[in-house]
């Protein structure tokens, strides 16, 4: 047995999953083939093994086609299988225990012993089983999601965004005779060998498909037959040879999506619209059709329900068919707007060249509530991630957001979060002396930690934190690492690695050895409490001297019961988020000390880059639930703030005051920041123009991003009372937009507790 | 204690030093785009439906939040002139004892006791305007003073524009027009836009119920608007039983179209100010119902009419 729980959630999981077409039986027979293939192929290479894994699943798992698809190909996945994400099955060869033991209770007696063989072999064979046990520690490092620890981790390649173009131009039988031509020199190389065998699966799976789609036209009405002949006709050029048409060029980039377990999509404008452009001026699409198809991808993806992920990009510098891929744009623009879906995540890279009409698209679909599009600002995302990556500008501008924010280059990097840490819950640990206040257990990792008593000045705490930090930065990089370590040692990811640079060339897969920028990120938490934490003992203690530290910790650990007035003088201290500099720069002074701290250990450790990320999914309240009271007036079990935005209620200034704390730190030294603000229609509509002002100066001053909801004063606490009458209404929780209503109650009330900029006073 | 008329001539003592209610970032109701308004304190009106009472006297003001409180007594302890006492469960405040020392301020675990109104150098003043001088550049907004009657301040105020004029921010003022003519004289040469509020046209309801005079404010009108009525923006604060009749709409709409002023603002009443007289321990004296704000789109229509540009918000 591993020292640790499997059964615990691996990945936040808000949008309800669509229960698998197969009956249960034969889901587990196909469970028990793929074990059967995965346990005979031991010997073999793992690039081998994996593709004869894949044959288990593919073209099995592919769903029926459904009446309103465009577009071709649904999958399933079940608690064993191959994947690379944890929110679609797994991570590699992979067991979702808890999912497994779910699917136990549903079997008869006389087949439930059949799940517990399965079980007892995956424990020593899912991938990410066999990091966890390598690497976690029972004390300071924990598994996901696992909130009793102060830092988690887990093994998975999520963000992987593929170099679409690379297919689109040569096809399926293109690429397949580029892998043969490396075979020539390289015989005996099983990447490329197992390479060519992915990409006949997927002619195996197109024909699969065409099949399908061949049936379902035996019964169709007559408008539906022609769509499904179209699909048929695109499936059949796409089988083999590369897309002619906008049609053909979705169908091959989607199929080729869902083989490879990718759930994030990338720079689709530039990638498609060539194709759309050709079509409409040959007039053989018309526009209508067109924002069909789209709509219908997005229908796709909406019903994959990733949650945090979904990604697609438009706009923004570097792009190489500007022209055609607006056109792309403006119809996907016009499809986030009405679709009113909470994935795909559609994401719009804004510079100085973006065009008005462009600007002016987007503020309607926010304003209208779709939460879309996420803006980015290329003017300082290009060169920050120049330099956070260590790469070229010209490299840099193919820089893309995945999941909740994450950066990568996309076709040419890994920057997958393996390590969580929540800072606060650290600082809680450093004032108890190394014992985490929630649950007695020390958490100091052998690091010696003064009597509060001791320390004579502000620096002299604030260093002896540091010291603490270190050690988990330290316990990070090695974690990050280790886990694409592990995950090499058993898989290729052979569909990924085939759309990733320099994979082919190098002959290796995208973890050995292949990918040309091996990158990570690390997400970071509870970094505005921690810094107004740090604040306030700055003011009240060595300052102001109307507490000593021992008094403000014995009011934590009361957790203010007795302490009001304390807990006041705690509230009233400078909080960041309202402009004012001493906060913002005692944020910026610890974000760039965490943020330094993990890129230099990531550039040591041999990667191309290690970037934290301040990002956000629901983690910020769930491990605020496991994390002491602080000093900036939380309460033990608080929430704790999202991304880098203050904590709920505490920026009081404005807007304008807002986003100038939030511009202040410099992106440069992080692969992504969350910034969520959130406005009434009254302001967001009734002002448009003065709130396009706001966001562009805010742009031009070196924001880097933001997210924006658009709800009513008391439409929150209405649907908290009667969910009922909101099934469609969309929020930003941060990383991800999700309907509120499916939230849990202790997510929605973080989300009410966030300040909503109103026209009225 | 109310400012009436005769204390326009108010003097302050450091001439660096500014009385204020607060300042505001992000205010788009007083001026065109993105503006910060500074909302001085001292006002020589006293409008029985003024949403801001607070900022009718030129001294901190103690608010009380009876919802708050929890009657621990902390603040009776506290006050060094014994101006609170509790007594069967209610929190009595003696207003006049009170000097705004802040003590039961700061020992109030609940914060059910605020101080409102703070004193700044004209330099604090600038720090907190230039923090958002992008935004005005990108927008078109700027600066307002509004008060209270930021007028009164004259020293101060003409200090703060001169610094905006000198960084190239737009700036605004904000009226009642019950001040000197020489004050606004002085200070026409650095505003750019004048919100001027005409409460009414009949000089005895002006002088009853909010104590002003008709002569003056009109004197003020001219003035402003012979050296240049294009800065003028007349504002109205519709009130039903003051001047919501179509007589005084006739005769301002006459007025503004003598003096060539072209924009007319309609400001509805409404009642969000009736809760910080309950923490002021003061008796509301407007009415207790919000102005339909449909109401007004005949008004404008007639103003439109005639030429005149009349904007109102809901």
């Amino acid at each position: 047995m591993s020292g640790f729980n499997v059964e615990v959630a691996q990945n936040v999981e808000i949008s309800k999953k669509i229960p698998c077409q197969k009956p249960l039986l034969e889901q587990l027979t196909i469970m028990e083939r793929y074990t059967d293939v995965h346990r005979s192929m031991s010997n073999s290479t793992k690039e081998h093994r994996e593709v004869e894994c894949l044959k288990v699943l593919y073209p099995t798992l592919f769903r029926e086609i459904e009446s309103c698809d465009l577009i071709a190909g649904r999958i399933d996945f079940l608690p064993i299988g191959f994947g690379s994400v944890t929110s679609l099955g797994g991570v590699g060869h992979y067991c979702v225990f808890r999912k497994l033991r779910e699917m136990q209770t549903q079997l008869d007696q006389s087949q439930k012993h059949r799940i517990d063989k399965l079980y007892d072999y995956w424990l020593d064979h899912d991938v990410k089983t066999q990091f966890n046990k390598e690497t976690v520690n029972g004390t300071t490092l924990g598994t996901f999601i696992d909130c009793d620890y102060p830092m988690i981790t887990t093994a998975r390649l999520s963000g992987m965004m593929l170099d679409y173009p690379l297919l689109l131009d040569n096809g399926i039988s293109g690429l397949k005779q580029i892998l043969q031509r490396h075979l020539e020199y390289a015989p005996n190389n099983s990447f490329y060998q197992s390479g060519i065998e992915c990409l006949n699966l997927f002619t195996q799976c197109a024909e699969a498909l065409q099949t399908m789609v061949r049936k379902d036209i035996e019964s169709a009405s007559q408008s539906r037959k022609k769509e499904l002949l179209t699909m048929y006709e695109s499936l059949g050029v796409i089988k083999e040879d590369k897309p002619q048409t906008f049609h053909q060029a979705i169908q091959l980039f989607w199929l080729y999506a869902l083989l490879a377990g990718v759930i994030n999509y990338g720079r689709l404008d530039d990638y498609l619209g060539p194709y759309l452009a050709a079509d409409l001026e040959a007039g053989r699409l018309s526009e209508q059709e067109a924002y069909d198809y789209i709509l219908s991808l997005w229908t796709l993806i909406e019903n994959r329900r990733t949650t945090v992920n979904g990604r697609i990009i438009v706009g923004g510098r570097g792009r190489k068919h500007p022209k055609e891929a607006d056109i792309f744009l403006h119809l996907a623009m016009q499809v986030a707007k009405n679709s009113r879906y909470v994935e795909p995540q559609f994401t719009l890279r804004v510079d100085e060249n973006t065009s008005e009409q462009i600007w002016d698209e987007a503020m309607d679909a926010i304003g209208a509530g779709a939460t879309y599009p996420t803006l980015y600002n290329d003017e300082i995302n290009v060169p920050a991630v120049a330099y956070g990556m260590r790469i070229d500008e010209k490299t840099a501008e193919q820089y893309v957001p995945f999941g909740c924010t994450e950066f990568v280059i996309q076709g040419q990097s890994t920057g997958t979060p393996n390590i969580c840490i929540n800072i606060l819950k650290i600082l809680t640990i450093f004032l108890n002396g190394g014992i985490d206040p929630i649950d007695g257990v020390r958490k100091d990792g052998g690091v010696k930690i003064k009597r509060l008593e001791d320390f004579g000045s502000y620096e002299d705490f604030y260093d002896g934190f540091k010291e603490l930090l270190n050690y988990y930065l330290d316990l990070a990089v090695e974690a990050q690492y280790n886990s694409y370590i592990v995950m090499n040692r058993y898989v290729g990811f052979l569909f990924s690695s085939l759309l990733t640079a320099d994979c082919i060339s190098r002959g290796k897969p995208i973890l050995g050895g292949g990918v040309r920028y091996l990158g990570g990120t690390n997400e970071t938490y509870g970094n505005i409490n921690t810094s107004d934490s740090l604040q306030a003992i700055k003011e009240l203690v060595f300052e102001q001297h109307k507490y000593s530290l021992r008094e403000i910790n014995d009011a934590l650990l009361a957790n203010f019961e007795g302490y009001e007035l304390m807990r006041k003088h705690c509230v009233e201290c400078q909080k960041y988020g309202n402009d004012l500099s001493d906060a913002d720069n005692t944020a910026n002074d610890l974000y760039e000390f965490v943020a330094k701290g993990v890129r230099d250990r990531g550039i040591a450790i041999g990667m191309q880059y290690y970037l934290i990320v301040i990002s956000n999914n629901q983690l910020n309240t769930e491990w605020g639930n496991q994390t002491g009271a602080s000093p900036d007036g939380r309460l033990s079990a608080m929430y704790m703030n999202p991304a880098n935005n203050p904590q709920g209620g505490a920026n009081k200034n404005g807007p304008t005051a807002l986003l100038n704390s939030l511009a202040r730190f410099d992106a440069k030294y992080h692969g992504g920041s969350v910034q969520n603000i959130k406005f009434t229609p009254a302001l967001f509509n009734g002002y448009r123009d003065t709130i396009k002002c706001l966001f562009k100066t805010y742009f031009r001053k070196g924001g880097c991003h933001l997210m924006v909801t658009i709800v009513d004063r008391g439409i929150l606490e209405d649907a908290m009372a009667h969910p009922e009458k909101y099934p469609d209404l969309i929020v930003r929780v941060s990383g991800f937009s999700a309907v509120f209503v499916d939230l849990s109650p202790n997510i929605q009330q973080e989300l009410l507790s966030r300040v909503l900029y109103d026209d009225k006073q | 204690m109310m400012i009436n008329s005769n204390m326009t001539n108010t003097k302050i003592e450091d001439r660096e030093m500014v009385r204020l209610l607060e300042i505001e970032r992000f205010a788009i109701h007083d001026g065109p785009g993105i503006r910060t308004v500074v909302f001085f304190q001292g006002c020589p009106l006293h409008c029985p439906w003024c949403a801001n009472p607070e900022s009718q006297t030129v001294s901190a003001q103690l608010f009380y939040d009876v919802q708050k409180c929890a009657k621990c007594g902390e603040c009776v302890n506290s006050c060094p002139y014994d101006s609170l006492s509790l007594c069967d469960g209610v929190l009595d405040i003696d207003r006049l004892a009170c000097k705004g020392c802040g003590e039961c301020v700061e020992h109030c675990p609940q914060s059910a006791m605020k101080l409102v109104g703070v004193e700044m150098s004209v330099d604090e003043v600038m720090s907190v305007i230039l923090r958002d001088k992008d935004y005005y550049e990108s927008s078109g907004g700027g600066v307002t003073f509004s008060g209270g009657e930021a007028l009164l301040q004259l020293d101060c105020l003409l200090e703060l524009l001169k610094r905006c004029n000198a960084e190239g921010i737009s700036t605004a003022i904000e009226t009642c027009g019950q001040v000197p003519t020489s004050s606004i004289i002085n200070v026409l040469p650095y505003v750019d836009l004048l919100l001027f509020d005409v409460k009414h046209t009949d000089s005895n309801k002006l002088k009853q119920v909010i104590g002003a005079s008709k002569e003056l404010i009109m004197d003020n009108l001219r003035q402003i608007a012979w050296y240049d009525s294009s800065k003028v923006v007349i504002r109205v604060p519709c009130v039903a039983g003051f001047n919501f009749e179509d007589a005084f709409f006739d005769e301002l709409f006459e007025l503004a179209l003598g003096l060539n002023i072209r924009r007319v603002e309609l400001l509805p009443y409404h009642i969000l100010g009736v809760e910080k007289y309950r923490k002021l321990g003061l008796q509301y004296k407007g009415n207790g119902k919000s102005l339909d704000v449909m109401l007004l789109n005949p008004i404008k229509e007639r103003g439109d009419s005639l030429d005149l540009h009349v904007c109102f918000s809901i």
